[in-house]
């Protein structure tokens, strides 16, 4: 539960700082909220989100990517549609307008003392950042953590300065892997699932969050019921289009449920359950 | 009250819906629960023209081009640019394209503009090889250039005949009056190429090869005649020509019917017993910028006046116009050799009638169309006027780029602008009254329900003040008045008034006249004591076949998702959505295929495939349907700059109109 | 309980008038067609006209409503905001239990739940709410299929019954006992309310006969979806008939899906828009980027009927989101509304017939 201030309905805005390219298509954006007084008691969860408008153009809904602790605030953006091509047209000192954080976030307290596997598939990795980064500071109180991230080729390979640090981590497992190697990678080359053996997957006592296209989605998940994973251990963000982000105009409803209030974070065992296919 | 009744203006089908203005907006719009035709209905565009009519992408001004840029300009010094180009041109230069989409009343003084002021019968609406020619068909066959039918009778008709058209996605209130007609135990028997909505509502789907559409129905017609299922007394009683028309069935060879078109002779044989056993019967196809041609309705045509089902209640050959005011245009006489009400220039009466009321002596040389005149190549058209036109129709860009001088009159912002040298723009259909006529002849009043903004014309004023300018003077007070004119010189409108049209819920069927004052709802051919007369056809078929090296045939035609280049939807949220979907999956087009091709060429999705024909090639994204038989491709409309760069030289290909076919061979890329 | 003749009833309407915006039913002279409109003179309002066209559902949840305007200068320069929540208040005199249940299905779900919407809870503020009872059923009305009529039961200020040569006065809050109070309006006697309950049976016994349109064993339906006895082809076949109108979210009194564009009104400004939407749509479930997980027109025909009997039940409305009005049933081109689509699921219709 946090605390925080929420920008439910009337956007408050945000000046854009820093704009740093991450993968074709891709860039981070750093940012904070003008209102001062705002900034300071702006406070995520890991797993939530954030309705952002693009002045004269729209609003979409963004993970938020930062730790809810010590971690600059930015957003990573891919630019797919009219809304995400404005934002990346914007240059620093231009605003942005946000609302949030929504949504119900990662669990974090309730999973200390257990081992964390991360699944990254290409820009999968966008929100479970901030669960991993929140988890490293913290590493004392959980048991093994694993990073797994895969993506097409080197070159979509994200977060990559975070990555050359998780290796570096003591305590971090990181695996890294591509579908298709270009000359000069000397690391893995196979879906991601691949690496389950070699990195030794824990199964007791042990929590998988799970996070990446939709195909990469059904086949990480059987390997990780094969191999003995229950249904409740394994976490993962579901995306839809949204415009509200508050649970009003019902874009998001799978089946029962409203990702932007009930989720965007859910169970597999939630998922089997949800009515509709995700 | 503060709901005002109007009109739907997207397609032909002239909904009835309730807006609620205020101020400049409008509020919201409701479907009409009583209006005769769309009964409470509206398809998705219907429901959300608020969105198009509230749109800040309007022309607000005059516009005349100097140096490749735009220049703000005032009413007075366009039009006085338009009045002195046009009258130093030679009348044989000067051209007008007139729009399916304007008021009757802006319609008939564009022509009288083209024919009293400036001189030429050089008028047209887009459409001659579509509804121009569907009218040709009907009026030499029953004297009325119009639906014999009605769509209220829809309800009345036992079997009803969709023929190649996508009914439910172009207009689609039309689509759900055949359907829920079916659902009260009428028969649908639906011939297409693909696999439509309607063809999966209906009791009977021929999916015939493409390009064989004219060669079915006649092969339906054969079946008729040689199971002794024409209904002779009406033959006999009511029309004449049929023997002709029967032997030249005769002579169809049966085989060759099934192994071009692909359909059983037992399945022509249900249809057509069917058909006969229906008391009431009813056939559609699409009527528009292109549609079936003279021949293919001729032979709809004969099907139907042979069975008895032309002239009756609850029958009628109904072609179904995709624009609102499509039909209007013709009524009007947007045409190089018609004057309003389908009269010809050669007829002497009429000629002085008009001569008379207008004080001129007009020409009677027919003119040439504008699609004639931008493709032929000595380059006589100098000037072009423009009315509201969807840029994606221009097939010769080029040529039109050699026009010295074009003006483009619209409300909306287009690409055609990207052509033109003066733009100017005229209000919205709602800022001013006006009517619209709709595909089964009803005439219905838009009455006007908010002032002009910006100081922006009205259609009919604009055409008044450029025809003062060039020094006639129109006295009209109103769009009332224009169409009291028109009354007065169109023997079809002759008792039609706004007045009577405003005290008229649901409008009025034309013919409007002293023998019907209260308008005619459909051909009687009883009460008209008039007879029909079979149409002529040539006996000719020429199915496209495919062969060793085109071993597939491609149909170029209509999808919901490229309605009339979406011009009209891109302004608008919920419309532009739904419809952009495939756009933006397929910003350059597509070709669609059957599963099967698909596997056999090894391609998949969004897969870039390489389009052979006999004439020229294109490339294309692959886009997987299972409404597509196999060794069949399609592809939309949109495409068709596309397809016509591919296929320049080669003109009589794309004047099929819907039942063009090519055959193709598809290359993985 | 009051009573008042039957000629003065429009003398509530006047009284509301002084303090409150009255919306009434109406009946536009050329078409015969009834809306559920503002007044400005309480005269115009005809208590006897039929379930009105559109549901009032348009005057708390407009179909296009501006809820924020904005200018932006860009670079350093700030944005300025400025809500637009509209705040009257309204009376709205004549309503009938349908859409007065639908009301409080759109307050639960706007005003319950996770967040308040602002923007509603604005629109839907100082309320005066006179309900009408339904003494005869109209041509496709079913309310008594989903428990939300003939007669209203809680939820208005006033409840009227026309009894005859008077109108029965049911204050259903303190608001409405103080008004009749104010108006000095006649206690009601128990025969009057017998008479009442009377009619109201009565009622219920002619919807059989009247409402020829509508026969909907929605309860029945309600439990087959739920427990998922709805076969796979009878959403194909509900499907092949939907015309992708969106109709039947437009007219129903309990759905309340919209959209959010931005549009631009200058160079630098643009008004932020809710418009009304629907599930129908395929665009409606559409992600950026082209993943659309609801695409097949069955699968939306499917979710439809899922959320308006079924996921109603737990957490939107705690009661079905159908109101038995019977809109969806004249509006819809495919002939697939509520009452059709019972049927089919009941009867596993999946195909029709041949030549």
């Amino acid at each position: 539960m946090n605390n925080g201030a929420k920008i439910v309905t009337i956007p408050q805005t945000a000046t854009i700082e820093e704009i740093r390219d991450e993968i074709r298509d891709v860039k981070t954006f750093y940012m904070s909220l003008d209102n001062k007084e705002l900034d300071k008691n702006f406070k995520i969860k890991s797993g939530q989100f954030i309705m952002c408008t693009i002045f004269g153009a729209g609003e979409f809904a963004v993970s938020l990517p930062p730790s809810p602790e010590n971690d600059r605030f930015h957003l990573t953006v891919r630019k797919v549609g009219s809304v995400t091509n404005a934002l990346h047209e914007l240059k620093t000192g231009d605003k942005v307008g946000i609302r949030g954080p929504f949504g119900n976030g990662f669990p974090f307290e309730e999973i200390k003392g257990k081992n964390i596997i991360y699944v990254a598939g290409g820009i999968g990795l966008i929100p479970l950042r901030s669960s991993i980064v929140h988890v490293l500071q913290h590493k004392k109180e959980f048991g093994r953590v694993l990073v797994l991230h895969g993506a097409r080729t080197p070159d979509d390979l994200m977060y990559k300065e975070n990555l050359k640090e998780w290796q570096s981590f003591p305590g971090f497992e990181t695996y890294i892997t591509v579908d298709v190697g270009t000359p000069g990678w000397t690391g893995e080359v196979g879906f991601v699932h691949t690496l389950f053996d070699k990195a030794n997957l824990p199964v007791e006592n042990t929590v998988a969050f799970v996070c990446g296209p939709p195909v990469m989605f059904n086949t990480v998940i059987g390997e990780l019921i094969k191999r003995g994973l229950r249904d409740d251990c394994i976490i993962s963000t579901l995306e839809r289009h949204m415009k509200c982000g508050v649970g009003k105009c019902q874009h998001c409803a799978i089946g029962r449920t409203l990702v932007c209030t009930d989720g965007p974070v859910y169970t597999y065992r939630q998922i089997k359950t949800l009515g509709e296919q995700i | 009250m503060k709901q005002q009744p109007g009109v739907c203006t997207f397609c032909g089908t002239g909904c009835g819906h309730f807006m609620k203005v205020t101020g400049t907006a409008v509020e919201r719009v409701f479907p009409s629960q009583n209006h005769p035709v769309s009964r409470g209905r509206l398809c998705v565009r219907g429901w959300n023209i608020h969105e198009l009519l509230n749109t800040a992408q309007t022309i607000n001004r005059p516009l005349i081009k100097k140096n490749g840029q735009f220049a703000e300009a005032t009413y007075d010094e366009a039009i006085a640019l338009l009045v002195d180009t046009l009258k130093a041109l030679p009348t044989a230069a000067i051209g007008f394209l007139a729009s399916p989409r304007s008021t009757n009343e802006e319609q008939f003084l564009l022509m009288k503009l083209a024919r009293a002021v400036f001189k030429t019968n050089n008028i047209s609406l887009a459409s001659d090889a579509g509804h121009r020619g569907c009218l040709n068909v009907l009026s030499a066959g029953t004297g009325m250039a119009g639906m014999t039918g009605s769509l209220e009778e829809i309800c009345k008709a036992e079997f009803l005949l969709v023929a190649g058209s996508d009914i439910t996605k172009q207009n689609p209130i039309v689509g759900s009056e055949i359907h829920q007609a079916a659902q009260t135990g009428a028969k649908i028997v639906t011939i297409d190429s693909r696999r439509t909505q309607i063809a999966k509502l209906s009791n009977s789907f021929l999916q015939i090869t493409p390009g064989a559409l004219k060669l079915a129905v006649a092969g339906i017609a054969k079946c008729v005649v040689q199971d002794g299922l024409v209904d002779s007394d009406f033959v006999r009683t009511s029309t004449r020509g049929f023997e002709e028309f029967s032997s030249s069935l005769t002579q169809l060879p049966a085989q060759e019917i099934t192994a071009k078109t692909g359909i059983s002779s037992e399945e022509f044989k249900q249809v057509a017993h069917a058909l006969a056993r229906a008391k009431t019967a009813m056939a559609f196809f699409s009527s528009g910028i292109s549609g079936l041609d003279e021949d293919t309705i001729s032979y709809i045509f004969n099907l139907f006046a042979m069975t008895g089902n032309i002239g009756k209640e609850g029958c009628g050959v109904n072609p179904i116009t995709g624009i609102n005011n499509l039909q209007g245009g013709y009524d009007m006489g947007c045409a190089p050799d018609l004057l309003s009400g389908f009269q010809s220039l050669s007829d002497q009466a009429a000629v002085k009638k008009f001569n008379a009321a207008w004080g001129v002596e007009l020409n009677i040389t027919p003119g040439i169309s504008v699609s004639e005149l931008l493709a032929e190549s000595a380059g006589q058209l100098k000037a072009l006027v423009v009315i509201d036109h969807d840029e994606g129709l221009v097939r010769d860009v080029a040529a039109l780029q050699k026009v010295d001088f074009v003006v483009y009159i619209s409300t909306y912002k287009n690409k055609y602008m990207d052509y033109a040298h003066l733009v100017l723009p005229v209000a919205r259909y709602i800022a001013e009254d006006g009517t619209f006529t709709n595909t089964d002849r009803r005439v219905q009043l838009s009455a006007k329900k908010l002032e002009p903004q910006n100081n922006v014309l009205p259609g009919w004023k604009l055409y008044a003040r450029i025809a003062d300018k060039a020094g006639s003077k129109w006295s009209y007070a109103g769009p009332a008045d224009v169409m009291d004119e028109i009354a007065r010189l169109t023997p079809t409108y002759a008792k039609l008034s706004h007045k009577k049209l405003a005290a008229t819920f649901g409008g009025v069927q034309w013919p409007c006249d002293e023998k019907n004052p209260d308008g005619t709802r459909r051909l009687d051919i009883k009460a008209a004591g008039s007879s029909i007369s079979f149409a002529k056809v040539t006996g000719t078929f020429t199915v496209p076949a495919a062969g060793k090296d085109f071993p597939y045939l491609l149909m170029i035609g209509k999808a919901q998702d490229f309605w009339h280049q979406n011009n009209l939807m891109r302004k608008t949220f919920i419309p532009m959505r739904e419809y952009n979907a495939t756009l933006l999956d397929y910003p350059g087009g597509y070709v669609e295929i059957a599963p099967d091709t698909a596997k056999a060429l090894q391609v998949r999705n969004q897969w870039q495939v390489k389009v052979v024909s006999p004439y020229g090639e294109m490339l294309l994204a692959v886009k997987i349907s299972d409404e597509v038989k196999p060794h069949a491709a399609y592809v939309p409309y949109f495409a068709r700059d596309i397809i016509a760069k591919a296929l320049t030289g080669h003109p009589e290909i794309l004047k099929q109109g819907e039942d063009a076919t090519i055959p193709i061979r598809i290359e993985k890329v | 309980m009051y009573l008042i003749k039957k000629t003065d009833i429009l003398q509530i309407a006047k009284a509301l008038s002084t303090e409150y915006q009255v919306y009434g039913p109406v009946i536009e002279p050329g078409s015969g067609q009834t809306f559920f409109e503002k007044v400005d003179d309480v005269s115009e309002i005809n208590l006897s006209a039929p379930i009105p066209a559109a549901p009032p559902k348009h005057i708390v949840f407009p179909q296009a409503d501006r809820i924020l305007s904005y200018r932006y200068a860009g670079g350093n320069a700030p944005v300025e905001m400025k809500p637009d929540f509209k705040e009257t208040p309204k009376a709205l005199f004549g309503l009938r239990s349908c859409d007065l249940t639908g009301l409080q299905c759109l307050d639960r779900f706007f005003l319950g739940q996770e967040f308040v919407d602002e923007v509603y809870r604005s629109l839907r503020k100082k309320m005066f709410i006179v309900t009408n009872t339904c003494v005869t059923p109209f041509k496709y009305c079913f309310c008594v299929c989903t428990d939300s009529g003939p007669a209203a039961e809680e939820g208005y200020d006033l409840n009227l019954t026309d009894i005859g040569d008077n109108f029965l006065i049911e204050a259903g809050s303190a608001k409405g006992k103080a008004l009749c109070e104010k108006l000095q309006l006649a206690t009601a006697a128990n025969k009057d309310l017998a008479e009442k309950n009377r009619l109201v049976d009565k009622s219920i016994t002619l919807f059989e006969s009247f409402s020829t349109e509508s026969k909907a064993w929605v309860s029945r339906v309600m439990n087959r979806i739920t427990t998922g006895f709805a076969k796979e082809e009878v959403w194909e076949y509900v499907g092949d008939q939907c015309f992708e109108c969106g109709a039947c979210s437009f007219v129903c009194p309990s759905c309340s899906c919209f959209n959010v564009v931005d549009t631009a009104t200058g160079d630098c400004s643009c008004d932020r828009l809710r418009t009304w939407d629907s599930c129908s749509y395929e665009g409606y479930s559409r992600m950026a980027g082209g993943h659309n997980p609801r695409k097949p027109v069955e699968d939306r025909r499917n979710k439809r009927f899922f959320c308006k009997l079924s996921y109603s039940q737990s957490k939107k409305y705690l009661r079905p989101g159908c109101v038995g009005c019977g809109r969806c049933n004249w509006v819809c081109p495919g002939d697939i509304g509520m009452p059709n689509v019972v049927k089919y699921i009941r009867r596993e219709t999946t195909s029709r017939d041949q030549l």
